[in-house]
């Protein structure tokens, strides 16, 4: 009941899509009505929406006559991981996608733009809509009926209901693929609406950021919940899901930065493009078992038709962007210390490390065919590429403060103080440990960077004007992030510590000053999990004993074993303890303890920039101090208060 | 104002040389990883996905592992070691290949970007030149567009439902094939004695492979290993399919002379009569002729 139904908000979804799509299509060409077509997306989301809440409903009433809630849905599961259990699997998460993809149109929708751009960016927006509906009715349709009807369920995958974070993450990492949507249609809009075309990227950026933020956050988050939950104590593994997510960062990054500079078309137009693009390109990768990943939840029969909605943007965006129109050169020389300088020289270095990323991503699928064997990429060979290269892009964080200061000398004196204590820092590091050359780099240029950015907002703090706007501070408040991000990358690679060894009960591994003694073995058998943990005495540098219970609990109806780790978290380090394995009789427990230091400024830093994306995006949002030029347009209809209109 | 300058630019001097003096000695440190563990993290673990033997929880990783130490202990270093995985299971085995033919690519694409990036920033930035900007307008044919794009947008969805119909899922390519892996592994165990190790790594391709010729092999193992009782067990279960394989008469044969059986005789002379051009088969006459206790060494 419930599946047919499903099947059904399914179809309608997606011919509402693609009404929608030729409504705009039709408001574009020949100049039609704006409100039908905004009633369609308005619709197209409410399709969305009913098709998650029916798959919602079908997970919480345990209705196992369908097929994605019995493969995924199970009795036991605590409410909360069953209402997350809707994106822990392939079928589901395309609803979701729909569904943050159907509030951007319809949010993008509502806003009063340039008329033609608009109606094409919609146009752009809504055939994306369309293909998705598509692959969720034909190809991915959770709602199929299953016979005979199973009594219960599996559940969702064990990793997936481990870490509150599930809850957040997924949602929060689609808010940001989706987002870099509207940049993409605006880019490709542009050369098509005529008049209206330019200044878009003006337009976009907010978007951009918001989607940057959640981006940040989904990619922080999920390198947390790496941490937190898979046990193996590393929060980033170069694993083909985790660059996937980062492509998209790093490309959004480089054109929210370009877009500070007036009259880079060219550079707006393909960094937006290839934003969204390789938004497009992860999902191939991640959602088609294409490559082999520690953590693809998913494995489907969608790559070929990924691949070629993949390969049919990237023609699509050549073609519409492609030819250039000469502009009028400007007179006077770019000074090198000047910010349409360092931008650039910062986007190419981003997209170099994307490039980085993307090979080695995608290598292993070059390989098979060319070779004939799966060839490998492992971390040594972004260790060797991308982790040098994010280091001068620290360094060239480093010389913003001297961007705003017109005076040549005026700009070097601001770096003197900011460069000493960035060497300073190496000297004085590198004399009192040894952490290795890249490592200390990062140490140095983050010293480089926090000094300068705490000179300059000193100095603007000195003088009243817009410039001490929050909104106007969200760039230092992203560098500052992303500096403490790179000192706890550095540092807890540089110095974390760890021992593993099988202890009988009252035995004691030690790791520098931090020790765990075994104190007893316990074993709880649950109805579908039974879990073993291990009871530890923590002393960490003399002070008193904690008790700490890393566990094993394994899981019959996936057949699978999930450690769950003990993580002692403290202002200046971590201490992580894992249970690798338990004898039969409870009396030796093999146990891995490790120390990692500073790891506490990875969240904090990757917090604090997916944050200043957010104030970087209100203050775009309050009504400009100069009036925007006015655009003959006519009045934008009233707005219709469909069930999608989000407020 | 002049001599502040020089006192600023001898502090910066002065700071840099001590950082270098810091890079320099942090660069001459190998590390206080302990050896066996970064050999292990560079080679990759053949059971699992995209982790390295050092991270890897497998029974095969385990025993890699042991590998690794072992050479290790006999006196060889790191890269000797690499090499010999590398000659045995091939550059895959490595988490980092050397960049030779396909693998170039990995330092082309990022090259050919950075340079193809530069070029484009130079040409921005070149004063006095008429410079690239937005993408020329389109102006369409309203009506002829409106009939291609709409064809187009229903053609894709079209399309989508007509491909789903024909796909089946994937099926999944394993990143080695790990069986190999643990027999080869197996093999070298047997090679250095230790049969009990190699026994588990036979056990352990076993339940990926059910296959008979390995059974025997795990048979030898045992034997070798001197547990003669589960030795005889897993020659039985291949006999019990094919009751004239040589190799399990073989063992069984063997067995049960160890544990000193009436039945051993007849059993080696069915191996005999089964296979009389058997590379054993000359030793297993000796025997029977000596009437020996064999060792089953």
């Amino acid at each position: 009941m419930l599946g047919d139904l499903g099947t059904a908000g399914l179809a309608v979804g997606l011919a509402c899509a693609t009404l929608t799509a030729l409504l705009w299509l039709r408001v574009a060409l020949f100049g039609a009505a704006v409100r039908t077509a905004r009633r369609g997306t308005a619709a197209t989301l409410a399709a969305a929406a009913l098709a998650c809440g029916l798959l919602e409903t079908a997970l919480l009433r345990h209705d196992f006559s369908v097929r994605f809630v019995a493969e995924n849905g199970g009795r036991d599961v605590p409410l909360y991981y069953t209402l997350t259990s809707l994106w822990s699997a392939l079928d589901g998460s395309l609803l979701l996608w729909l569904l943050v993809l159907g509030g951007y149109a319809a949010l993008l929708a509502r806003r009063a733009y340039p008329p033609r751009l608009h109606a094409y960016a919609m146009v752009v927006v809504s055939v994306v809509m369309v293909f998705f509906f598509a692959l969720s009715t034909f190809a991915a349709n959770p709602f199929r009926a299953v016979s005979p009807v199973p009594v219960d369920g599996p559940g969702p995958n064990p990793l997936l209901q481990q870490h509150p974070a599930m809850g957040v993450h997924p949602p929060l990492l689609y808010a940001g693929y989706l987002g870099l949507v509207v940049p993409f249609a605006f880019a490709l809009a542009a050369p098509l609406a005529g008049r209206d075309g330019p200044g878009w990227a003006r337009l976009a950026r907010p978007w951009a950021l918001v989607a940057w933020a959640a981006l940040t956050g989904g990619v922080g988050m999920g390198a947390w919940w790496s941490y937190a939950v898979l046990g193996w104590g590393g929060y980033w593994a170069w694993d083909p899901v985790e660059n996937a997510s980062l492509l998209p960062w790093l490309t959004a990054t480089a054109f929210l930065h370009t877009t500070l500079v007036r009259g880079r078309a060219a550079w707006h137009g393909a960094l937006a493009c290839a934003s969204f693009l390789l938004v497009l390109l992860g999902t191939f990768l991640t959602r088609s078992g294409a490559v082999a990943s520690v953590h693809a939840f998913t494995d489907s029969p969608l790559g070929p038709m990924l691949l070629g909605f993949v390969l049919l943007a990237v023609v699509v965006s050549a073609v519409v962007t492609g030819r250039r129109a000469p502009e009028p050169a400007r007179p006077g020389r770019p000074r090198a210390l000047s910010r349409a300088t360092v931008v650039l020289v910062h986007g190419v270095l981003l997209v170099t490390i994307a490039a980085v990323v993307l090979i080695g991503t995608i290598l292993p699928l070059l390989t098979t065919p060319l070779t004939g064997t799966r060839s490998t990429v492992g971390p040594a060979y972004y260790q060797r590429t991308a982790v040098p290269l994010a280091v001068v892009v620290l360094l060239v964080m480093g010389v913003t403060p001297a961007l705003r200061v017109r005076d040549r000398s005026a700009a070097l004196r601001r770096l003197v103080v900011p460069a000493a204590a960035g060497l300073g820092t190496v000297a004085l590091v590198g004399l009192l440990s040894r952490p290795g050359p890249a490592a200390l780099t990062a140490f140095g240029a983050a010293g480089f960077v926090l000094t300068g950015l705490a000179g300059d907002l000193a100095h603007r703090l000195r003088r009243p004007g817009p410039h001490r706007r929050p909104g106007r501070l969200a760039g230092l408040v992203a560098h500052a992030g992303l500096a403490l991000v790179a000192v706890g990358v550095a540092g807890s690679s540089a110095y974390g510590r760890d021992a593993e060894r099988t202890l009988r009960v009252g035995e004691t591994l030690r790791v520098g000053d931090v020790a765990v003694r075994l104190v007893g073995v316990d074993r709880t058998g649950g109805s579908g999990s039974m879990a073993v943990q291990a009871r530890l005495a923590l002393t960490a540098s003399g002070r008193a004993a904690r008790t700490i219970t890393p566990a094993l609990r394994y899981h019959a109806a996936r057949d699978t074993a999930v450690t769950v780790p003990a993580i002692g978290t403290g202002p200046l380090r971590d201490t992580y303890v894992t249970l690798l394995a338990v004898s039969e009789d409870s009396g030796t427990a093999s146990v891995r303890l490790a120390v990692n230091p500073l790891v506490g400024l990875i969240w904090a830093g990757g917090a604090l920039t997916a944050v200043s994306g957010l104030l970087a995006a209100a203050a775009t949002a309050r009504p400009r101090t100069r009036p925007a030029a006015r655009v003959d347009r006519p009045r934008p209809a009233p707005v219709a208060a469909g069930p999608g209109a989000a407020t | 104002m002049r001599w502040r300058r020089v006192l600023v630019a001898l502090a910066l001097v002065t700071l840099a040389a001590a950082a270098g003096a810091a890079l320099a000695r942090s660069a001459g440190d190998p590390g206080r990883q302990d050896p066996a563990r970064a050999v292990s993290a560079g080679l990759r673990c053949p059971a699992c996905q995209g982790e390295s033997v050092a991270d890897s929880r497998s029974p095969i990783a385990a025993a890699m592992r042991q590998v690794v130490a072992d050479q290790l202990a006999q006196g060889r270093d790191g890269t000797e070691v690499r090499r010999w995985f590398v000659q045995r299971y091939g550059a895959d085995v490595l988490t980092d290949p050397p960049a030779t033919g396909v693998r170039l690519l990995l330092w082309g694409v990022p090259v050919l970007t950075l340079l193809a990036g530069g070029y484009a920033a130079l040409r921005t930035l070149r004063p006095g030149a008429a410079r690239t900007g937005s993408a020329a307008p389109w102006t369409p044919d309203a009506r002829r567009a409106w009939r291609v794009a709409s064809v187009g947008v229903v053609a894709l969805v079209a399309s989508v439902a007509i491909v789903a119909d024909r796909l089946d899922p994937p099926a999944r390519p394993a990143p080695a094939d790990p069986v190999a892996v643990a027999l080869q592994l197996a093999h070298d165990l047997e090679t250095q004695d230790r049969y009990d190790a190699a026994a588990q790594m036979y056990q352990e391709a076993l339940r990926d492979r059910p296959d008979d010729a390995v059974r025997l092999r795990l048979a030898f193992a045992l034997l070798r290993a001197g547990d003669g009782a589960a030795a005889q067990r897993t020659a039985r279960d291949v006999l019990a399919r094919e009751p004239e394989s040589p190799d399990g008469l073989l063992v069984l044969g063997l067995a049960q002379r160890n544990s000193r059986s009436v039945e051993a005789g007849d059993t080696l002379r069915h191996f005999l009569a089964v296979a009389p051009a058997h590379p054993a088969a000359a030793e297993i006459r000796r025997l029977l002729a000596a009437g020996r206790e064999p060792t089953g060494r």
